[in-house]
């Protein structure tokens, strides 16, 4: 709690932000919803000179935006968890995000915790980043001069890595609408509510006449970043619903680990269990979408 | 405000001001203070508790304009110019306990009394909205607020009584009687 004292920039807007990190360099933290970024502060784990405040910046560029336009969601990095769980646009246009913010620590995280700030953070047992994988998006990244696109799958590196340059921030996530003939799913397990889940899964499923054509799958918690299932995908393709869960063999590509959460093993058995959930319920929304 | 053992004191100090239980307070301190020391130290509202530092526990529970957050895990700068309530400011203007507070009394809903400045605003959140929830809802929206005292039984008879109590109550703020018609 009684943490080295900082400096405090507020930033009026996003290019504000970048400009004072690159003033300010290693130095420098960018706050929004501070929900991982003040517990790391408080148990000392992190010791900024500067804390640079976008939680009050402007709109700007979609930042505090939820819209749905040509087949494609985007919303804001400034988005609250709250309010992207509660949104109808959202929840229309892709509903598994909303699922996922939804299961996200408690009240008082995702009223001030930010699509951005945990997307940015690149938890490996995070809800938004497996759920972006396993959509497709992409993150618009800007420094304030110069905007970039990155696909989700190419921006959640590893543990907390990410290939944010040093005075770049994310200003809006875009993803594609879920169509016709989708069903989607999001399973987690953890060991009470609120807590990070020991293993994740998340699943998109398209099907016609009862067989599933097409599949998007990930799990999260069990690796050092989301990680998309293309085994799995592969063997859903033809299978009817009966079958769907039968054809989810052993996870591969994953690296689970053990700490005083769970055991590798354990986490390996659970991502397997929560596909498997995953695959059955996306199937099972398939057949009753709109198609 | 001095600053002992801080050379550049004066460049990190920041003036602050907020509205705390409807009373103005400004002040001019640390700006690595989260709005939970800035509360306890500088405003003197010590009822919200410093449990965990990481928002897992809700000790320190307050409302900022009327949302539920871990004051622990906001700076004081952040929320400059907001409206904040604490479980000091559940009580009525008098003094004497609030509809809440005396629910939680009436069920024994605390033991040791660390963590109910925070049950009582998470409750609070709840009955701002004023809307209908089950006992297992109840329990759910409380998941964020550890207690290790009562085993939540007397709390959640707690906060299942004041929403009652509140939706029974004309001159309580609430929805319509039109919208309970509507729900059910």
């Amino acid at each position: 709690m009684f943490t080295r004292p900082f400096r405090y920039e507020r930033a009026e807007r996003l290019a504000e932000a970048s400009d004072l990190l690159r003033q300010h360099g290693e130095d420098a933290k960018v706050i929004a919803g501070g929900q991982s970024l003040m517990p790391l502060i408080n148990l000392g784990l992190a010791a900024p000179q500067v804390v640079i405040d976008i939680s009050r910046a402007e709109q700007s560029g979609g930042s505090r935006a939820i819209g749905s336009d040509d087949g494609y969601l985007t919303v804001g990095a400034l988005v609250t968890h709250a309010r992207l769980a509660a949104d109808p646009v959202a929840g229309q246009a892709q509903p598994l995000l909303g699922a996922a913010a939804a299961r996200i620590g408690n009240s008082r995280v995702r009223n001030r915790g930010t699509l951005g700030g945990s997307l940015a953070h690149s938890d490996p047992a995070a809800e938004l980043p497996l759920a972006m994988v396993t959509v497709g998006a992409e993150y618009e990244v800007s420094n304030g001069n110069r905007a970039r696109s990155v696909r989700a799958e190419e921006f959640h590196l590893g543990f907390l890595t990410t290939p944010l340059e040093a005075d770049e921030l994310i200003v809006s996530a875009r993803v594609p609408s879920l169509g016709p003939g989708w069903g989607w799913a999001f399973e987690e397990f953890s060991r009470r509510d609120g807590d990070f889940a020991l293993a994740a899964a998340a699943a998109l499923i398209r099907s016609s006449a009862g067989v599933i054509v097409e599949a998007r799958v990930a799990v999260g918690g069990v690796s050092d970043r989301p990680v998309r299932l293309a085994d799995v995908e592969i063997a859903l393709s033809g299978a009817t619903m009966r079958e769907a869960a039968d054809r989810v063999g052993a996870v591969r590509g994953i690296s689970p680990v053990s700490d005083t959460g769970a055991s590798a093993a354990y986490r390996a058995h659970l991502a397997r269990v929560l596909v498997r959930r995953a695959v059955t319920e996306a199937g099972r929304r398939s057949e009753t979408a709109d198609v | 405000m001095s600053s002992p053992g801080r050379a550049d004191g004066d460049a990190r100090d920041l003036a602050v001001r907020l509205t705390v239980n409807g009373r103005p307070v400004s002040g001019v301190a640390g700006a690595h203070l989260t709005l939970l020391r800035w509360l306890r130290d500088v405003a003197g509202v010590t009822d919200p508790k410093y449990g965990c530092g990481e928002g897992i526990c809700g000790a320190c529970t307050v409302l900022v304009d009327g949302e539920a957050v871990s004051s622990c895990l906001v700076l004081a700068a952040q929320v400059d110019g907001t409206e904040v309530v604490t479980a000091a400011g559940l009580c009525e203007p008098g003094g004497s306990l609030g509809a809440l507070q005396r629910a939680f009394h009436e069920f024994h809903a605390a033991q040791c009394g660390f963590c109910t400045p925070g049950m009582l605003m998470a409750a609070a959140a709840m009955l701002a909205d004023g809307r209908r929830r089950s006992r297992a809802q109840i329990r759910s929206e409380l998941h964020g607020n550890l207690c290790r005292c009562t085993g939540y039984g007397p709390i959640v008879d707690a906060v299942e009584a004041a929403l009652r109590a509140v939706r029974s109550d004309p001159d309580q703020p609430g929805p319509p009687a039109g919208a309970e018609a509507a729900a059910q």
